[in-house]
C-alpha cells in the first residue's frame, strides 16, 4: 500500500477505496500510479464472491489458452499449409494458367496498397487528438498477428520480403497523402480511382478475363472489393430513389430492394451461373462465372446498402433540408452537400457491418464451384498426401485466421473513420 | 387573387390597425400577402391573411402558439405551400414553379428557431455555401464576404470551428450571417431566440437590432416584447390563423383595440 500511495498523484492517493467513494471523480486510469498488487486486489479479489468468480474464469481462460497454444505449436500439422499448397490458398490452383507473372501481381498489389495508404493519409488531421495507445495497438497488432501467422507458413524468404514491401508502401502512401498540396488533394478522388484501375489492370495483366482463373485469397479480395466498390454507389442511388417523389422511380427502387432482399444470396448466385445462360442465344459472349458472381453479389449487397443508407437519410433532420431550401439551393445541391454527407456519416457503422458480411459471403462462391479460399481447402484436402488424414481442422483454422484478419482490419479502419468524422459527437 | 401589381395594393385607409398600411422604411411595399389560406389536411392554419410589408420596415409578428405566425412566414419563402391567395415578393408572384420559388428564396434570408446550421461544415463553409453554389461567387470572394459578416455578428474567431463547438447564441448569430451572405432583400426570423438559454438571448437580439438599424426589411416572429417595443415599426398580432390587429408598438402596448389582443398581452406582460 505505502509505495502505491507514494506513486499515486495527490488527487487519487490511497488508490481504489477512496476513488470509488468519490463518485464525481472519474476512476483513475488503470495502471496510472497504481501498483500491480492494487490492481489485482481492487479488480479481481475485492470480496469473496469476486474472488470465486476470478478463480473460476481465470481457470477457464488458462485452460483455453493452454489448449490453443498446445494445438498451434505442438499437435497441429501445418504441413497442410506450408508443404506446397500455400500458393493455392493465396492465388488458387489455376493461377498458373493465366500466364500472369508474380512480379506483375505484386506490382498490382503495391499500387493498390499505395492508393490505400494515400487515402488514409488524406484523412489525416494534424489537430485531431492522437489515438489512444490501446486503439493503436489493436489497430496494428490484430492484422500483424494474422500476417505473421500466414508468413510463418512459408518456406522461403521472398513472401516475407514482399510483405515487408507492402507495409512500406502503406506507410509511404500515408506520408504522401498527408503532404499532398491542396490543388491535387481536391482531385485526389480521381487519382485514387485511376490508381485502383491501374492496380486491377496489373493484377489481371490487362486482360480482365484472366480473372476467371483466379482463386484463393486473391479471388476473395477481388470479388469482395468489386462488390463493395460497386454496391455502395448502387445502394446510395437506390436509397435516394426510394425517397424520390418522381413517378415510377420510387416503385422501381422499392421493387428492386424488396425483390433482392427477399431471396437468399445462394439462389442469386445459382441464377447468375446457370439461369443467365438461358436468357442469351447460345453463341452470345456472356461474361465468365466470376464476373457473373460479382454482378450477383453487387446486386444483393446493393439492396442492403440501400436500406442502410435510407436509415441514414432519415436521420438527417428536416430542418437541415429547410435551411438549404431557404438559402435557395437546388434540390441536387441540398442532397449532395447537406443531406448525403450527414446521412453517410451516420450510416458508417451499419455500412461496415454490411461490407464485412459481404466479404464473408464471398465464401459462398464455393457452392457454385468457384475456388475462393474455402474452395481451395477442398482442393488441397483432396490431394494424395493429405486426403483422409485428418488435416481438416488445420486447413480451416488457417483460412479462418485470414478471414478474421481481413474483417478485423476493416472494422478497425471503420472505427478510425468514425472517430475522425466525429460520429455521435457533432 | 387577381394579378394586380403590388403598387395598387396600398389602401386609402390610414388607420394604424390595418395590415396593409406600411409604417417606417421607405413606404414602398416589398412583400404583399393577399387572401392567403393554408390548410394542413382539415386544419386551417391561415385563413384569409392580408399583409403588406414595406421596404426597410421591421414587422414583428406575435401571438399564441398555433396561431399561424410561423406558417405565415414559412409561406413567404415557400417552405410551406399556401393553399389559396397571392404572395408577391419584390414584384415576383410565388407560384409552384421551382425556378420562381428559388428566385424568391434567394431574396429572403431565413433564421430558424433551431438554428439549422450544417453540422458537418465549418462555420465559414456554412456561410459561403449559398453564395458559392447559388450566386456562383468564387471561393476567395465568398470567404472574404463571410468573414466580414462574422465580424458583423462579432464572432470572427469562430470561423474555422464546427457549429457543435459553439454556444447556442453563437450558433444563431452564425445562422444570421449565413442568411445575410445571400445578400437578401428581406430577412425572415422564425422565433430566433426561443431555443436559447436566457443569457444568450441578448446577443442575438443585439445582432438583429443592428441589422434593423442598417435598413434591412425584417419580419420577426418572436415572443420578445422588449424587442418588439424597441425595434419594430409595426407589430402584428395573430390568433387562430388570422391577423387580428396590426399597429405601431406604442399603439399596441398602450392601447390595443381587440379583446383577443388584450387577453394575450395581459397573459404575457
Amino acid at each position: 500500500m505505502a509505495p502505491d500511495g507514494q506513486a499515486a498523484p495527490p488527487g487519487i492517493a490511497g488508490g481504489g477505496e477512496l476513488g470509488t467513494a468519490i463518485a464525481a471523480e472519474p476512476p483513475p486510469r488503470r495502471g496510472a500510479g497504481q501498483g500491480i498488487g492494487t490492481i489485482f486486489r481492487d479488480n479481481l479479489f475485492k470480496d469473496a464472491k469476486n474472488s470465486i468468480l476470478t478463480l473460476i474464469f481465470g481457470g477457464v481462460i488458462l485452460f483455453v489458452l493452454f489448449k490453443t497454444f498446445n494445438y498451434v505449436f505442438i499437435t497441429a500439422r501445418w504441413e497442410v499449409i506450408y508443404n506446397g499448397p500455400l500458393e493455392f490458398y493465396m492465388v488458387g490452383k489455376d493461377f498458373g494458367r493465366t500466364g500472369i507473372s508474380f512480379e506483375m501481381l505484386w506490382a498490382g498489389i503495391y499500387t493498390a496498397v499505395l492508393a490505400m495508404g494515400i487515402g488514409s493519409g488524406l484523412g489525416y488531421d494534424p489537430e485531431a487528438p492522437p489515438m489512444r495507445r490501446g486503439a493503436r495497438m489493436a489497430m496494428i497488432g490484430g492484422p500483424l498477428v494474422g500476417i505473421v501467422f500466414i508468413l510463418s507458413m512459408t518456406r522461403t524468404i521472398t513472401p516475407t520480403l514482399v510483405t515487408l514491401g507492402v507495409a512500406v508502401a502503406m506507410v509511404v502512401g500515408n506520408r504522401i497523402g498527408r503532404r499532398l498540396p491542396q490543388p491535387i488533394r481536391r482531385r485526389s478522388g480521381w487519382i485514387l480511382l485511376a490508381m485502383t484501375a491501374l492496380a486491377f489492370g496489373l493484377i489481371t495483366d490487362f486482360t480482365p478475363s484472366n480473372i476467371d482463373d483466379f482463386g484463393g485469397l486473391l479471388l476473395t479480395i477481388v470479388v469482395a472489393f468489386a462488390g463493395i466498390a460497386l454496391s455502395f454507389p448502387i445502394g446510395v442511388i437506390m436509397a435516394l430513389a426510394r425517397r424520390s417523389t418522381f413517378p415510377l422511380i420510387r416503385p422501381l427502387a422499392v421493387g428492386y430492394i424488396e425483390l433482392v432482399r427477399g431471396v437468399p444470396l445462394i439462389s442469386l448466385l445459382f441464377m447468375g451461373q446457370f439461369a443467365i445462360g438461358f436468357l442469351f442465344p447460345p453463341d452470345a459472349n456472356i461474361p465468365g462465372p466470376i464476373f457473373r458472381a460479382i454482378i450477383m453479389i453487387t446486386l444483393f449487397s446493393g439492396a442492403y446498402v440501400a436500406e442502410v443508407v435510407r436509415g441514414g437519410l432519415q436521420s438527417v433532420p428536416a430542418g437541415q433540408i429547410e435551411a438549404g431550401k431557404a438559402l435557395g439551393l437546388s434540390p441536387f445541391t441540398i442532397t449532395r452537400q447537406i443531406v448525403l454527407p450527414q446521412a453517410l456519416r451516420n450510416s458508417i457503422p451499419a455500412l461496415i457491418g454490411q461490407f464485412i458480411s459481404l466479404l464473408k459471403d464471398v465464401s459462398l462462391l464455393v457452392i457454385i464451384g468457384l475456388q475462393e479460399m474455402l474452395g481451395v481447402v477442398d482442393v488441397v484436402l483432396a490431394r494424395r498426401e493429405f486426403v483422409n488424414q485428418g488435416y481438416v481442422p488445420e486447413a480451416y483454422a488457417f483460412v479462418g485466421t485470414i478471414y478474421w484478419t481481413l474483417c478485423f482490419s476493416m472494422s478497425r479502419a471503420a472505427q478510425r473513420l468514425e472517430t475522425r468524422l466525429g460520429v455521435g459527437t457533432r | 387573387m387577381s394579378d394586380q401589381s403590388p403598387d395598387n395594393e396600398t389602401p386609402a385607409s390610414t388607420s394604424l390597425t390595418n395590415a396593409a398600411t406600411i409604417a417606417g422604411g421607405t413606404g414602398e411595399p416589398i412583400i404583399t400577402v393577399q387572401g392567403v389560406d393554408k390548410f394542413f389536411g382539415d386544419f386551417q392554419a391561415l385563413s384569409n391573411v392580408d399583409l403588406v410589408v414595406g421596404k426597410q420596415e421591421v414587422l414583428v409578428v406575435i401571438g399564441p402558439s398555433g396561431s399561424g405566425k410561423s406558417t405565415l412566414i414559412r409561406c413567404v419563402n415557400h417552405l410551406e405551400e399556401h393553399t389559396n391567395g397571392t404572395i408577391i415578393v419584390d414584384g415576383v408572384e410565388l407560384t409552384k414553379d421551382i425556378r420562381n420559388i428559388q428566385e424568391i428564396r434567394r431574396e429572403c434570408g431565413m433564421v430558424f428557431q433551431s438554428f439549422n446550421l450544417f453540422p458537418h461544415m465549418t462555420v465559414l463553409d456554412n456561410i459561403t455555401l449559398g453564395p458559392r453554389r447559388v450566386r456562383k461567387k468564387p471561393k476567395v470572394e465568398a470567404e472574404a464576404a463571410g468573414m466580414e459578416l462574422l465580424e458583423l455578428v462579432k464572432i470572427p474567431e469562430q470561423a474555422k470551428k464546427h457549429p457543435g463547438q459553439l454556444s447556442g447564441g453563437q450558433q444563431q448569430r452564425v445562422a444570421i450571417a449565413r442568411a445575410l451572405a445571400m445578400e437578401p432583400k428581406v430577412m425572415l426570423f422564425d422565433e430566433p431566440t426561443s431555443a436559447l438559454d436566457p443569457e444568450m438571448v441578448k446577443e442575438v437580439l443585439d445582432a438583429m437590432q443592428d441589422l434593423a438599424e442598417s435598413g434591412m426589411t425584417m419580419i420577426v416572429v418572436t415572443h420578445e416584447m422588449g424587442f418588439a417595443r424597441a425595434v419594430a415599426d409595426r407589430v402584428a398580432f395573430m390568433a387562430d390563423g388570422e391577423i387580428v390587429e396590426v399597429g405601431t408598438p406604442e399603439h399596441f402596448f398602450t392601447n390595443p383595440q381587440e379583446e383577443r389582443t388584450k387577453l394575450f398581452l395581459s397573459q404575457i406582460l
